[in-house]
């Protein structure tokens, strides 16, 4: 599945998105750990980083799967 | 006629305020409260106080459906106001440029405007999803949030 990337993590993988292997509906904090396992280069970003799912907030609980639009980013410094 | 008119904008057009104000404004209204964010060229005691530009990026779907919801949390809670525009504006900017605007049209300058555009800029700022890039004469860096949305964000 596709998990687009926005500011620092976009930076970081030099790609605004990233696929990852997964067949099957997992929870964010498993899918946190995946990404971790199959993009090494983001892990440092990722504890701080935010998870969207279906344009949500997501939290570790949440249920996430490859049918859904994720992204991931930094907390947002807009405005 | 609309006596509650929204209008939210991700827009890489310039912020034009006069065009904003005349929208948000109803025949019941007899004040309109604009907020302006600015690029600021000069933070004064930051480590590197002069900012050369600002360049903007958003995940635009969710930026601008989280915009309607901050327009929807400011009428959920200050009943008395009537126009809101929310506008953002994304790519590159130079010091001294519109950056983002809030507006708030309003009977009387008691009714809540203010407070509301206080509101909205507060929370555009936690849970619209945008980011900066700042250019300093030494680099350019992501500039950090530090607000972590939770459940009903």
């Amino acid at each position: 599945m596709k998990i687009s990337l926005f500011a620092t993590l976009r930076d970081r993988a030099n790609a605004r998105s990233i696929e990852i292997a997964l067949d099957k509906p997992t929870t964010v904090a498993e899918l946190r750990k995946i990404i971790v396992a199959q993009h090494p280069s983001l892990a440092e970003l990722l504890p701080q980083a935010l998870v969207a799912v279906n344009q949500e907030f997501a939290f570790d609980e949440d249920r996430v799967g490859p049918d859904n639009e994720v992204a991931l980013f930094p907390p947002v410094s807009g405005g | 006629m609309n006596d509650t008119p929204t209008l939210i904008a991700l827009t890489e057009a310039a912020i034009d305020l006069n065009a904003l104000q005349r929208a948000v404004t109803t025949d019941l209204d007899g004040t309109v409260v604009a907020f302006v964010g600015t690029v600021r060229g000069v933070t004064p005691g930051a480590a590197e106080p002069v900012t050369t530009r600002l360049e903007y990026e958003a995940y635009a779907a969710m930026a601008e459906s989280k915009l309607r919801q901050v327009a929807n949390e400011m009428r959920e809670k200050f009943a008395g106001i009537h126009g809101i525009a929310l506008t953002q504006r994304i790519g590159e900017m130079a010091v001294g440029e519109p950056v983002v605007a809030v507006l708030v049209s309003c009977g009387h300058r008691g009714g809540g405007a203010f407070e509301a555009a206080r509101y909205g800029i507060d929370r555009l700022k936690q849970i619209v999803p945008v980011w900066k890039k700042e250019t300093r004469p030494d680099g350019s860096a992501w500039v950090e949030g530090d607000y972590v949305p939770t459940r009903g964000d």
